[in-house]
């Protein structure tokens, strides 16, 4: 348990720390630094451009420093500090735990109103089949309960001549075989089968 | 006559009618199978189109409800190609659902593979006034992307399979659709140059209801088009003579009281003492000459006027009396005994039917056409209604198929014969 030390962002100063589930960076100041006029400020304000990608952000100072900084500056932006000499190190200020935000949800923009519209469209037509889909189950079930099932309440009236297609095709003519019922007497079989063999002129 | 055994399982027929494409080969029996003669541009970039994975441009069948999407659309995406009989030359996506049509029917019925199978004979139909460049285009339609189904295929005008289906080989047939009706004597073939056609139909009569509607009351429901053909349908009546059932109905209103409830609804059309007025519905289709409609044209009312499509010149006021004297008497003075004798009424605007108790002076179709013909002199006429009148151009188709021989060749002028489709 504990933190361990884990790589910084190449561009980044300081360390950083997993401590469980927590990234912790800490930008760690030299007493020769104290007496650069910007490296205090440029290192505060690398550790709150880092906010979003550590939740614990710390300024690691001699302890020197500590006597003359305002500790609220540190705690209002939830940076915390820390002060060090040869003996000890101690958490003047504690870093403020940055959580992350809840996600808004992304909201739907007027320019999307097609899609919108037609999400709508499909809602209503899933609703349709599903109560279209509950009607069929009621009717199946209610025949079902109502009536045995029956080879005759299948037949279609009169019976439709369905023919399979054979499995080889021959030539040669055959006797007359099963043909729907309003070929029955119909003279113009013998008219049509006539067409072309140049006997009858054409009334057109 | 011996049975060509390929053909008594590999002939296919096409009905193109203005709703309905019906299809299917012959070993299906009686009834084709029906879609809806209409198809469905989708836009592609709606998530619908993507979601079903079709990279179809086209969609015909049952599954165009599926593709639906607002009533704004359905005006430019959903066509019906053959609302008038007819499709205008130029008019490419009228011929793209034909097309996409013609394979969707044959791949509804692919033969499994092996089996000897070498295409069928495909027998399509148009009406009787497509001009021949129908002809050119629903054959070419055919021969493109066929891949092997087809191996001969033809078109025949429908009142000529109307008349091979109802078995009938020397007759006039009168089709009677939506916009248009057209007078056909047969003899053996389509006796083409003694057509006639008027620029009349069921549209007509729910014109004349829609009148009938306002003038009683109900102008609100006069301009909704499906419950006006509703109306009409069930309300309508043929008078044997006019002006006698006028008199009588407006002298016994309570005897033909014309009342029509809305079916799931408490909407009730009932015309009271106007009930008289049913019997306009009926004569407008059959006769629109009589004076009384003057009244209902110089308030608005379109009256049918002659119009050229194609080839064929419409005629607007003709009466069918009149119509079917003219064309019979284009054809051979022999001829024309026989034709009269067999007059076969074929479409859903004949459909009318007589209550018992009005049957002294309502009369149905076959019956007003012979009265019309009677008036004119011609008194052997023999009219009836085509059997099965739902699926005798099918029928028709079929027979046509598996009878003319193989080695009748398609000819451009006379518009018949078999069409071989190089495979």
């Amino acid at each position: 348990m504990g933190a361990h030390q884990t790589p910084s962002g190449n561009q980044e100063k300081g360390v950083s720390f997993q401590l469980g589930t927590e990234k912790a960076h800490v930008i760690i100041l030299k007493p020769d630094d104290l007496v650069q006029r910007n490296a205090v400020l440029d290192a505060i304000l690398t550790l709150s451009t880092l906010r979003h990608a550590y939740q614990l952000a710390y300024l690691a100072a001699p302890r020197l420093f500590g006597a003359g900084v305002d500790s609220s500056m540190f705690s209002s932006r939830g940076i915390g500090l820390l002060l060090y000499d040869e003996r000890r190190i101690d958490e003047a200020v504690p870093a403020q735990p940055l959580h992350a935000e809840p996600q808004t949800p992304s909201v739907i923009q007027n320019d999307d109103k097609a899609v919108v519209t037609e999400l709508a469209s499909l809602k209503t037509m899933y609703l349709e089949m599903e109560r279209t889909i509950n009607q069929l189950r009621t009717d199946i079930t209610t025949l079902l309960n109502t009536q045995p099932p029956n080879e005759e309440a299948f037949r279609v009236s009169p019976s439709p001549r369905i023919m399979t297609p054979p499995e080889t095709f021959h030539q040669n003519g055959m006797p007359a075989g099963d043909l729907p019922s309003y070929f029955m007497n119909n003279p113009w079989l013998d008219v049509l089968s006539k067409r072309g063999s140049g006997g009858e002129p054409v009334a057109g | 006559m011996s049975i060509d055994n390929y053909r008594s399982h590999y002939t296919f027929a096409m009905d193109f009618g203005t709703s309905d494409f019906k299809f299917g080969p012959i070993t299906l029996g009686d009834q084709p199978r029906i879609v809806n003669n209409r198809g469905y541009f989708p836009d592609k970039n709606s998530v619908m189109y993507k979601a079903f994975e079709t990279t179809a441009d086209v969609i015909v069948g049952d599954d165009v409800p599926l593709y639906l999407q607002s009533a704004e659309d359905l005006s430019s995406r959903l066509i019906y190609p053959m609302r008038n009989g007819m499709i205008d030359r130029s008019d490419g996506q009228a011929w793209r659902v034909v097309q996409t049509l013609t394979e969707y029917g044959l791949n509804a019925f692919k033969p499994p593979t092996n089996n000897g199978f070498q295409g069928y004979y495909v027998v399509a139909s148009l009406s009787s006034v497509s001009p021949r460049y129908m002809y050119e285009r629903l054959m070419s339609a055919f021969l493109q992307n066929n891949h092997g189904m087809i191996r001969a295929v033809t078109v025949i005008p429908q009142p000529f399979a109307v008349a091979i289906g109802h078995g009938v080989t020397t007759c006039v047939v009168i089709e009677s659709g939506h916009g248009n009706s057209q007078v056909c004597p047969i003899s053996k073939y389509p006796i083409r140059a003694a057509q006639v056609a008027l620029n009349r139909g069921g549209g007509d009569a729910n014109a004349i209801t829609s009148e009938i509607l306002k003038d009683a009351g109900y102008g609100d429901l006069a301009n909704e088009e499906a419950l006006v053909r509703k109306v009409k349908e069930n309300i309508g009546l043929i008078p044997a003579d006019l002006d006698h059932a006028v008199k009588e109905a407006k002298q016994s209103p309570r005897k033909v009281r014309a009342r029509y409830r809305v079916p799931g609804t408490r909407v009730e059309i009932d015309l009271e003492k106007d009930s008289w007025s049913r019997f306009l519905i009926g004569e407008y289709v059959f006769n629109p000459n009589h004076e009384i409609f003057e009244s209902y044209f110089n308030r608005g009312m379109p009256r049918p006027r002659d119009v050229k499509m194609g080839d064929t010149v419409f005629r607007g006021m003709l009466d069918f009396g009149e119509a079917i004297a003219i064309s019979v008497e284009r054809c051979p003075v022999e001829l024309q005994p026989m034709l009269y004798k067999e007059v076969l009424l074929s479409g859903g605007n004949f459909s009318w039917t007589v209550p018992t108790k009005l049957q002294d002076i309502a009369v149905d179709a076959p019956t007003k056409v012979k009265l019309l013909l009677r008036d004119r002199g011609i008194k052997n006429v023999s009219i009836k209604m085509t059997n099965a009148p739902q699926f005798s151009v099918w029928h028709g188709c079929i027979i046509y198929g598996f009878a003319v021989p193989d080695n009748y060749e398609w000819d451009w002028q006379r518009l018949e014969g078999w069409m071989k489709v190089p495979n």
